[in-house]
């Protein structure tokens, strides 16, 4: 016996049937492949998709004007949920942004950019496993499901031992990062990663040369590189269509200008070019890593900005020393008050370009945030590359352009 | 008497501000000092009317007027290389100013240069859509719509891409509480059960620092838990009872003392 | 959370005496529950986890269901908005009795972090829910302990009752 209510079946003035072969379906916004909540109205003329258009906002939880009533460090946990699955990609381009903001991207320490990176592409990689996990699995190919996700809990026991949490991480903070390594980190890290690329030649000796996987990846989806920089597509999809534009390399932040990594770039445009990119990605992410061990050995003590008017001191100095403690305490009820002005920074999260804008007019909270959020380009990219696309196809070019809706609604 | 609520900023503002502090703004240089950006601004300046510019954060940022915002685009993509549009979107200054300031941020891969575009429009004006040059417009005009109730011209769908159809008001701007006016807040019970099921719902409890230690009906003390309104005790609850005492028939008995962690790879 | 007096604790009121018949039935539901992928947000990706290798959920007897007509209980996992309230409820209305709710994480319980205008505070103003579930995002040891708890109460109860208008909040 169900409490009576007001919802009848209806589609929002959509007729299902149509004259001829032609059908609406609605891929409504619960559905079983894995992406999120996205409302997809196809019509269909036999199996072809003729029109698409994506519906999105179901996941909108007001994350922009939250911002407008907190203050700059309250809403740093909040930008771990927008795109959860790599969360501290998403906290190091808000940290970067205010840092920038308040001029003090030259004071965080070495010791914490060192950190930072390694979390940043700790999160690629376990942003990529999910990725290839949920596609494979909407593809069809159930066990790689599995065996990504057996690998993404190794990274993530490695970010619990970090900082606490496996999937919301707050693990940077503006001035730098709170925690230093635990002491079997590293070495943890370095069995993670020389296991690592067996486990991606594991998947690609699964998936690669399978000629399932072949037929059903291989021109499809295809994004012609105007098409890709109109749509204001960035990252793999953008260089998957061939333009080699990552912003680590161009316009680099962090220690990434003294790292040595390549940028994988397809010139096919298509699905199976970008799944061999992001193979490609993940490997170069474990060089990177590679790279960074030697460096956080070398670096001094030292983990957040020496900044007394905007950033708070260490616990050690905290609990000594008076004025350290009321400056903190200012900070943490008051908030910080940046100067007036804006700034739009953006990183290379694994999604692709993930900017922020903050506009501060002085107060202690923000008076505009807004997140440049590669998905969202790319989901509305969605209206125009599905077209011409068999209904079989629709589920791979959503898996493979890799959006997560909480950033698209934020 | 009631407290003063300001109707025009529904926002949370800061509880205490020194009177005599004026926040410095962030550093702008001229724009001479950065040739690329100079060369740029000279070949805009020659088209069009740009009221201000300077260099803010190592980007440049250009104030023009509203009506020229498609020729400049047109420009910025063809003549200048400026050929990828990272966002767009508004900011609600009607209090301060009774304008709503749009920008668009621009990038240019050749040059590896970003660029700020911005005007003010009041607030019943429109302006022009540019999904015809970027096609990343397109959707980022409908949330600007959408979230500021800015209408597009000639954009080829303007309908509410994030809030439902049929909200009202537009969230972003600043009179609109971040808890939401009545109808945001009744919503999901209209549009699902009808108004008449307000009253056998309650109203939403979005006080986020009620707490009360001895309150037993609406909070259950965490490791504590006693049955409703009975008193708090000290007692600690005991997790453990997965299963029933005599445990489950074809079921694994579960056992608490037993140790199963083995070593982590 | 409820907003009304609901004795969130209080083992459901049913008939002591359960016939044997009914453990029966009841053990069956207990050790087959399939849920129905409902995960909206981050604590989607916990309940994927949780149905991954390491923490596996298939030895409790669940399969993943997309279908409500073939799901026995729905995980509610993420943040509920008000755009998608009334797709929760008819999803909960074309499951198929007997039916139970696991609302998970704190968005699902009260709405979380995010207090603002377009979430829905607690999944239970709209369906009701069995059981509740903390964390943000709750680890999968955490989903686990639910189900089984859930087990547990499913255990306790008779399996013909008369279809029961469940208290909505």
């Amino acid at each position: 016996m169900q409490t009576p209510n007001r919802l009848k079946p209806f589609y929002e003035n959509l007729v299902f049937e149509k004259e001829g072969n032609q059908m609406i379906v609605n891929f409504g916004p619960q559905h079983p492949s894995a992406h999120g909540q996205l409302r997809l109205i196809l019509e269909l003329d036999g199996e072809q998709v003729v029109k698409a258009v994506p519906d999105v906002g179901y996941l909108h939880r007001g994350m922009e004007k939250m911002a407008e009533n907190m203050i700059y460090n309250e809403y740093l946990p909040t930008t771990d949920r927008m795109d959860y699955i790599a969360a501290a990609s998403n906290n190091y381009g808000f940290a970067l942004a205010v840092e920038r903001l308040l001029d003090i991207e030259g004071e965080v320490p070495r010791r914490a950019e060192v950190i930072r990176v390694m979390l940043l592409e700790l999160n690629r990689i376990i942003s990529h496993l999910f990725w290839l996990a949920t596609h494979a699995l909407d593809v069809g190919a159930m066990s790689v499901f599995l065996f990504c996700f057996r690998e993404r809990e190794f990274a993530m026991d490695l970010m619990e031992d970090y900082c606490g949490a496996r999937l919301t991480h707050s693990a940077i903070r503006i001035g730098g990062v709170p925690l230093d390594l635990p002491s079997d980190w590293i070495d943890n890290l370095h069995k993670f990663i020389t296991k690592m690329p067996e486990n991606i030649a594991d998947y690609e000796g699964l998936l690669t040369e399978n000629r399932i996987w072949k037929m059903r990846l291989e021109d499809v989806g295809t994004l012609s590189t105007e098409e890709a920089m109109s749509w204001g597509c960035s990252g793999p999809t953008l260089r998957g269509s061939g333009v080699a534009w990552d912003i680590r390399k161009e316009e680099p932040y962090g220690i990434y200008d003294e790292l040595d990594f390549k940028v994988p770039v397809s010139d096919k445009g298509d699905s199976y070019g970008r799944y061999k990119l992001y193979m490609e990605e993940m490997q170069q992410s474990v060089e990177i890593l590679h790279q960074t061990i030697p460096l956080y050995k070398k670096s001094p003590h030292g983990l957040m900005a020496k900044v007394p008017q905007y950033v708070s001191a260490t616990k050690e100095e905290l609990m000594t020393d008076n004025f350290a403690l009321m400056q903190h305490f200012v900070l943490v009820t008051q908030g910080m008050r940046p100067p007036v002005g804006e700034v739009y920074v953006a990183t290379e999260s694994p999604k692709g370009e993930l900017g922020f804008y903050i506009n501060s007019q002085g107060d202690p909270y923000p008076y505009r945030l807004k997140v440049r959020a590669p998905s969202f380009f790319h989901t509305a990219l969605l209206q125009e590359i599905l077209v011409g696309t068999y209904l079989a196809d629709v589920v791979t070019i959503i898996g493979n352009l890799n959006i997560v809706f909480g950033e698209i609604d934020r | 008497m009631r407290e003063y609520q300001n109707r025009k900023n529904a926002q949370a503002k800061a509880y205490y501000s020194d009177r005599f502090y004026s926040a410095p703004p962030v550093p702008t240089t001229d724009v001479a000092t950065d040739e690329v950006f100079a060369a740029d601004l000279k070949s805009l300046e020659s088209k069009f009317k740009i009221a201000k510019s300077y260099i803010q954060a190592g980007q440049m940022v250009l104030f023009i007027n509203p009506e020229d915002i498609k020729a400049v685009m047109i420009h910025l993509k063809e003549e200048l290389a400026y050929n990828f549009m990272s966002e767009m979107s508004a900011i609600d200054f009607l209090e301060k100013a009774g304008e709503f300031e749009l920008f668009y941020q621009m990038l240019s891969m050749t040059k590896k240069k970003r660029l700020r575009v911005k005007f003010s429009i009041k607030e019943d004006q429109a302006v022009e859509t540019i999904s015809d040059v970027f096609s990343s417009a397109n959707w980022a005009e409908r949330e600007m719509f959408d979230m500021f109730g800015i209408i597009v011209n000639n954009h080829p769908y303007l309908k509410r891409l994030i809030m439902p159809e049929d909200w009202n008001s537009y969230p972003l701007l600043k009179t609109y509480p971040l808890i939401g006016d009545e109808a945001g807040q009744w919503y999901e019970i209209d549009t699902i059960f009808g108004k008449e099921h307000r009253a056998v719902v309650g109203p939403e409890i979005r006080d986020t620092k009620r707490v009360d230690a001895k309150d037993t009906t609406q909070f259950a003390r965490v490791r504590h838990e006693v049955p409703y309104g009975e008193a708090p005790s000290s007692k600690p609850t005991n997790y453990a009872q997965f299963q029933e005492d005599g445990g489950v028939p074809l079921i694994t008995k579960f056992n608490g003392e037993q140790k199963t962690l083995k070593d982590r790879k | 959370m409820a907003q009304h007096k609901v004795n969130y604790l209080q083992e459901s009121g049913l008939p002591v005496a359960l016939t044997t018949v009914d453990k029966l039935v009841q053990w069956g539901r207990s050790n087959s529950l399939w849920p129905l992928t409902y995960g909206l947000a981050c604590c989607a990706i916990e309940m994927m986890a949780s149905g991954a290798s390491r923490y596996d959920f298939d030895r409790f007897g669940t399969i993943f269901r997309a279908s409500p007509r073939q799901a026995d209980v729905m995980v509610v996992a993420g943040t509920l908005t008000k755009k998608h309230a009334q797709f929760i409820r008819r999803l909960y209305d074309q499951m198929t009795e007997p039916k139970w709710v696991i609302s998970m994480g704190s968005c699902a319980n009260t709405g979380g972090m995010f207090n603002t205008y377009a979430t829905v505070q607690g999944v239970d103003r709209v369906i009701p829910v069995d059981i509740y579930l903390p964390g943000c995002a709750p680890r999968p040891e955490t989903l686990q302990h639910a189900l089984m708890i859930l087990q547990k109460k499913i255990r306790r109860e008779s399996a013909f009752q008369k279809l029961k208008p469940k208290r909505l909040v």
